[in-house]
């Protein structure tokens, strides 16, 4: 079931409620902004009271963070206002403090919001995935064109996350005053967008302010868009974002979807063929022969790289199991 | 964001399990409140859609960037009979 259709939502409309998950310290708010109902993955915004102290650790699902306001101490290093932290699940991060107190926008992508006190990686961690960077100073504003067709000129990216086997991205966007484009779009995957500053307009949804949210599942038809006066936003893809655009503000998330794969049938009709035709829609998508080839490394045939979202295990480890409510076969 | 292999198995503890069943059911308060307010929206939406439908045929749909195409008004979408307004879909294609 995932994530429900969040949209719009404006955090400045609630109050803060403490954390009270075990492992966080005291002075910890947070704003519940969506919540995966099967993982129990969310995005808050937090606020860290003046003198907050967190002893050194790590999470164990994977976390995104951007400083949206005052100054947060990472170890030694005081992060400011844009710092934006990509957190693979079992990186122990240094003490977390904030001496004045400050607002940061948390995303726990695979699991609840956790932190389990340590003082090294967990051995599972992807310890190189972790990368941080002050984004608002260190990374040059793009043109919006990463998908085509693209949006209009006007509307501004920096990618602060990229995921090379999904596409999935998290990056800033914004929109320059006076901003518009005339067009309703949709995606084949889910989109996420927190307002940090400003506000902008869809024909669906009508104006989201400061602190304004949205989590849309896919499919679901948004635009046309303007900004008056500008904005600035943190934006999130789970998987490759493309710009399915109309002009049929009736149609359904259903009829949407047709239309993609239909797309996809006139695009790449031989694959779509395969894919349908000969009963090769696995549930978990067609097998990828270099996540399951035996390598010289395997030990007794299971890939090394064990792949999972948590909640159910892969089958791209050498042999196949069966549950006994699935219903598909390995024949 | 979800790289889906990056996740570590641990337990849950009651009181966490306790706090996700709690948050499942704010979730769900806030869900219904804004599906109304999208509801009551749906009257000036309608105007919107005009406006939109007006600036297309006029100043162009927005094709790919900055590239515009006047749409002819012969082929504007006719709303589907009997077709409710909608743009709140709880779980997307899944909510049908």
């Amino acid at each position: 079931m995932a994530r429900p259709h969040i949209e719009p939502f404006c955090d400045r409309d609630t109050h803060f409620k403490d954390m009270t998950l075990p492992g966080f310290a005291r002075g910890m708010g947070y704003k519940m902004l969506s919540f995966d109902v099967d993982t129990g993955a969310c995005s808050m915004t937090v606020q860290l009271d003046g003198g907050y102290r967190q002893e050194p650790g790590f999470p164990w699902s994977e976390l995104e963070m951007i400083v949206i306001e005052g100054e947060l101490k990472v170890g030694d290093r005081t992060c400011r206002k844009g710092h934006y932290f990509f957190v693979p699940a079992g990186y122990c991060m240094p003490e977390i403090s904030t001496d004045q107190g400050c607002l940061v926008l948390m995303m726990y992508n695979t699991g609840e919001p956790s932190h389990e006190p340590a003082n090294e990686h967990h051995p599972l961690a992807q310890v190189g995935l972790y990368h941080d960077v002050d984004s608002y100073m260190d990374i040059p504003w793009a043109p919006g064109n990463v998908a085509k067709p693209s949006v209009a000129s006007g509307c501004l990216i920096k990618l602060l996350n990229y995921n090379p086997i999904s596409h999935a991205m998290t990056f800033l966007y914004c929109m320059t005053p006076a901003f518009y484009q005339d067009n309703i779009s949709y995606h084949d995957c889910a989109e996420e967008s927190y307002h940090l500053w400003g506000t902008s307009w869809m024909m669906q949804f009508g104006e989201i302010p400061t602190g304004g949210y949205f989590w849309r599942p896919a499919y679901i038809n948004h635009g046309a868009f303007a900004s008056e006066y500008g904005c600035i936003a943190l934006g999130r893809t789970d998987s490759k974002l493309f710009n399915h655009f109309h002009y049929n503000p009736w149609t359904n998330p259903t009829e949407n979807a047709h239309r993609s794969a239909a797309r996809l049938y006139k695009r790449d009709p031989l694959l779509y063929k395969w894919a349908i035709s000969y009963d090769h829609n696995h549930p978990h998508g067609p097998e990828d022969f270099e996540d399951t080839m035996q390598r010289r490394g395997d030990e007794q045939g299971h890939d090394t790289k064990h792949k999972s979202d948590g909640k159910r295990h892969d089958h791209w480890h050498g042999h196949h199991h069966h549950h006994d409510d699935s219903p598909h076969k390995h024949d | 964001m979800s790289f889906k292999n990056l996740f570590i198995e641990h337990e849950l503890t009651p009181e966490v399990k306790q706090w996700i069943e709690q948050e499942i059911a704010e979730q769900e308060e806030r869900f219904s409140t804004i599906a109304q307010q999208m509801d009551d929206l749906s009257e000036i939406r309608e105007k919107w859609y005009q406006e939109f439908f007006d600036r297309i045929t006029t100043a162009g749909f927005n094709e790919d960037g900055d590239m515009k195409v006047k749409i002819k008004p012969e082929d504007l979408p006719v709303k589907p009979e009997g077709r409710k307004d909608q743009v709140i879909w709880k779980y997307g294609v899944d909510s049908e």
